[in-house]
């Protein structure tokens, strides 16, 4: 054994910003999480060169899978162009050197903050979304430890009173994003501030979703075809946003979800906040041949 | 185009084995290709020193004692890697976890013949329907010991290895020996 066995070569910096001993941690949660699905698994939750909060646990997940071969996307509430999606798209790319794309077909890792994209996403596709609490427990039980132990139990009973109550109060459930669901039977899991819309996308998909909590430094999964079923009652369906007969007024899309633009006179127009989809749309509109990928919800409507 | 960092091959390597990793384990009983044959990528791949690892097999010993890894008997670790298929006793003594932290459950890293032996039907997380492969070279009642032992979310996950051929098996996959 050689002192140069013992050592690596001197770099400027690690690849990926994560030093190894990090990823590795990361490897070995993420791999945990899929095996539990909807189960949060603890993890250290390194420092990143961006707040906890905007987005530091799904960047930590993306730094662990990305590769000079991967392409990636980033979104920010459907959108491509705003300023978080912006800013890591180009530090992934500028620690990696991995290609970027906006397109949901082109990509192989898609890093989200609270949508998922309208295309159907195919299996060898990873999403990872960013997650501001992973405690779906929490308004009911703000103690962590005993949350925990009521996740062991499977002890779920305050979240469907929780859901009872807005009934009784509102009529409805008022649960607009992060809607409780239960996964694989067993956990319930928040999908993080996802819409209404987005939650059934998850239900036996073809891609792997991994959902990573910097500043609450918990990991969880959604491995494919897995069952995610939101908490509803028997007598009162789960109801997505009404959003399936909305046209966005920018390219002429209908039937996803979509933007609400208020406006002076007391109105609203909408836009469509898959941002891509709408690019898409209107440049086919214009006559360019665009591949626009098969969507989850086709005329506004959830495919079986 | 600014400079970026360019990875190194212990880098490439592991990051191409995770993948695999978490493909295989993602998609039980679908098998998918390592970077290269073996299981020593496994160990750089997960292993370092926050880890307790029990090897079957010298060769290994020494790849998981230079990650600084503790060393330490099949009921203590946390990853266990094997150069022959172990009996089934030993996955009465894994560490499984509680229910309250299943992430302590062990991983279990395994060679195997794919493609020949006793045929498993495989239904759970990951498997679109139901699946059956061909898993040789385990030790006899492997499967229903696993099954006897486990009860979920407590339980651990086992690798099989052929060659650079991976199967993952999570431990909410539920395995019928046909």
């Amino acid at each position: 054994m050689s002192l140069k066995s013992l050592t690596k070569d001197w770099e400027p910096m690690s690849y990926g910003f994560l030093d190894a001993s990090a990823k590795r941690e990361i490897r070995r949660k993420t791999l945990k999480a899929i095996a539990v699905p909807g189960c949060q698994m603890p993890y250290a939750s390194r420092e990143v060169p961006m707040a906890r909060g905007w987005g530091t646990g799904g960047l930590q997940v993306s730094c662990t899978l990305i590769n000079p071969k991967t392409t990636v996307k980033v979104i920010d509430q459907g959108a491509d162009d705003s300023v978080n999606a912006a800013s890591i798209r180009r530090f992934l790319a500028r620690v990696s050197g991995a290609p970027t794309t906006t397109d949901t077909l082109k990509a192989d890792l898609i890093q989200s903050r609270h949508r998922i994209p309208e295309e159907v996403l195919r299996e060898d596709q990873i999403l990872v979304l960013q997650v501001p609490n992973p405690e779906p427990l929490r308004p009911v039980q703000p103690n962590m430890s005993i949350a925990r132990q009521m996740h062991a139990d499977a002890d779920y009973g305050r979240m469907w009173l929780q859901l009872y109550e807005q009934i009784v109060r509102s009529g409805r459930v008022m649960q607009g994003a992060s809607y409780p669901s239960l996964v694989h039977g067993r956990f319930v899991m928040t999908p993080s501030p996802i819409p209404r819309w987005d939650v059934p996308k998850m239900h036996m998909a073809k891609h792997l979703t991994i959902l990573s909590a910097g500043r609450e430094k918990r990991i969880h999964a959604v491995p494919p075809f897995t069952r995610v079923e939101p908490l509803v009652f028997d007598d009162v369906p789960y109801r997505v946003e009404e959003h399936g007969d909305l046209t966005c007024t920018r390219s002429g899309a209908k039937g996803y979800f979509m933007n609400e633009i208020p406006q002076p006179d007391g109105t609203s127009t909408y836009e469509v906040s898959d941002s891509e989809l709408g690019v898409k749309t209107i440049r086919s509109s214009e006559g360019e041949t665009i591949d626009i990928g098969q969507t989850w919800y086709q005329n506004g409507e959830m495919a079986q | 185009m600014t400079a970026h960092p360019i990875p190194s091959d212990f880098e490439t390597r592991t990051n191409a084995t995770y993948d695999a990793l978490i493909w295989a384990l993602s998609r039980p009983g679908l098998v998918r290709q390592l970077p290269m044959p073996g299981q020593a990528n496994i160990v750089e791949t997960l292993v370092d020193r926050e880890c307790a690892v029990h090897t079957g097999d010298d060769m290994l010993a020494d790849v998981a004692r230079r990650t600084g890894a503790t060393i330490v008997d099949p009921d203590a670790a946390d990853h266990l890697f094997f150069g022959n298929a172990p009996t089934a006793d030993l996955l009465g003594i894994l560490r499984q976890g509680t229910d309250m932290y299943p992430e302590e459950g062990a991983t279990l890293v395994l060679p195997c013949s794919i493609g020949q032996g006793p045929k498993l039907r495989l239904t759970g997380p990951g498997v679109d329907g139901s699946l059956e492969i061909k898993i040789g070279s385990i030790a006899p009642g492997f499967w229903e010991k696993r099954r006897a032992v486990m009860r979920y979310p407590m339980g651990f996950e086992i690798f099989l290895i052929d060659g650079a051929q991976v199967i993952g098996l999570p431990r909410s996959t539920e395995i019928e020996v046909l």
